[in-house]
């Protein structure tokens, strides 16, 4: 812990918080689910307001009378529908930063990581979970990288060949590199921006989810959904398949392995609907 | 699928996830990006000047046979049936076709849970021998993400692997070109 506190502290530009984020989710896991004070936390910032509703209009009543205020947005979509949307224009502005060292173009890191989040919610829904939770999770699961991609700059010749050469994993070679991984960076990170416990958990463990103690299932999910967004082309970056596959990832997520094409199948057309989020 | 119509200069028709585009107009590149255990499959017939490519991400479409139907480019075994038949739409004769692949990365340590890209390699491979069909080139498993291009003029086939600058020549005046 304070090994990652202090590599943090050095790191010159960190992400901004998606402080907004933590808050709705919050909101959103209460039963009794406040719609009022959901609407006053979307309209305290102006231009997410604006940008929610222009987004809610292009998805979803391109054809029909478009939304003029939140509150209608929430009773005529319901508030998942909102939730993600919020989710990825809160999320993109912790992701503006270049990754490049990671071998990532403009936008890519992004992509993978909504196609992810779409596919770890599939996976919680269908275990009765709370889908807006991995869906945020899988959203920032690579929150990461973007506060370890400066420090790769130097080293990411050296990143290509250590796992080509010794099979390592990318989160094996940055250990080597830096003494940190963006999987636990990512982790605390999200834990100072006071993001629950079983998300932040989640993110820390997002490569080896049977270490993730009493939230297993929650960083089994996220596993889970980073490999599917692999598995559908959602897949950038140097050495992009150097991660380990987890096969206790399976018993934990409670899921079989012949249902992880029906996860893709059922992932590919959640994209289909919501290509909207995808826009950075 | 209709092929595009398109004049004056080279243009990039882009492919898909679960999707396939075929053309004989020779401006056109068709192109696939970043098939990580997802494969791309290109035909090219050099005499009818025309070819075609599909994305597929699954191996079979036994596996939801529904979908199979509506997007038959999803899968190994529908995508090449359709494949061929829209090629063959273009006077694209089986006989001549050059036929590369690309992608199907794998993780390390799959230990057979995760071994899509595998999976789809080998049912690729079974559905060709079924088609009396010739793999020309390939550039397939790996850790790497790649993005794939079919130019129509000269049927020639690149490759980019995911995070590098520079592309690959996977096949080129009927001369196969082997890299991983």
């Amino acid at each position: 812990m304070e090994e990652l506190d202090a590599y943090i502290n050095q790191v010159k530009k960190l992400p901004p918080a998606p402080r907004t984020l933590s808050k709705l989710l919050m909101l959103l896991g209460d039963p009794d689910i406040d719609a009022t004070q959901v609407v006053s936390l979307i309209t305290h910032e102006p231009a997410l307001t604006a940008n929610v509703l222009q987004r809610c209009n292009a998805a979803f009543f391109a054809n029909g009378e478009p939304v003029g205020n939140v509150g209608e947005a929430l009773s005529r979509l319901g508030f998942n529908h909102v939730f993600r949307i919020v989710a990825v224009l809160v999320g993109a502005q912790a992701f503006s930063g270049s990754q490049k060292s990671y071998g990532f173009e403009f936008g890519e890191l992004w992509r993978h990581s909504v196609a992810a989040a779409l596919a770890a919610q599939k996976i919680a829904e269908a275990k009765g979970d709370d889908a807006n939770l991995a869906f945020t999770a899988g959203l920032l699961h690579d929150i990461g990288k973007n506060v370890l991609a400066e420090a790769l700059e130097e080293h990411y010749m050296a990143l290509i060949q250590q796992t080509e050469a010794s099979q390592q994993s990318l989160l094996e070679v940055e250990k080597s590199l830096l003494h940190v991984q963006h999987a636990e960076i990512g982790g605390r990170l999200l834990e100072r921006w006071n993001f629950p416990p079983e998300l932040s958990t989640a993110v820390a463990y997002h490569h080896s989810p049977g270490e993730a103690k009493e939230h297993q299932k929650w960083a089994s999910y996220v596993y889970l959904g980073n490999m599917i967004a692999h598995f559908m082309s959602y897949s950038f970056g140097h050495q992009a398949f150097a991660f380990r596959g987890r096969a206790e990832a399976l018993d934990l997520a409670g899921i079989r392995s012949e249902d992880l094409p029906l996860f893709m199948i059922a992932t590919f057309e959640a994209i289909q609907q919501v290509e909207v989020l995808f826009k950075i | 699928m209709p092929a595009p119509t398109l004049t004056g200069f080279q243009m990039r028709v882009v492919v898909g996830v679960a999707d396939m585009a075929v053309s004989n107009n020779t401006a056109a590149i068709l192109t696939t990006y970043s098939l990580g255990s997802c494969l791309g499959i290109t035909f090219y017939d050099s005499v009818a000047r025309a070819g075609g490519m599909l994305h597929i991400m699954l191996p079979t479409s036994e596996l939801d046979p529904a979908k199979g139907q509506a997007r038959p480019a999803m899968f190994v075994d529908t995508g090449l049936q359709m494949l061929l038949r829209e090629t063959a739409k273009l006077r694209v004769q089986k006989e001549r076709l050059i036929a590369c692949v690309a992608g199907g990365a794998q993780f390390l340590d799959t230990k057979g849970f995760f071994n899509i890209g595998k999976r789809n390699y080998e049912s690729l491979r079974e559905r060709f021998q079924e088609h009396g069909l010739r793999l020309h080139s390939e550039a397939v498993g790996g850790l790497v993400s790649r993005s794939m291009f079919l130019q129509l003029d000269t049927g020639e086939v690149r490759i980019k692997v995911s995070g590098q600058t520079t592309e690959q020549v996977l096949w080129k005046n009927s001369t196969p070109i082997s890299i991983r």
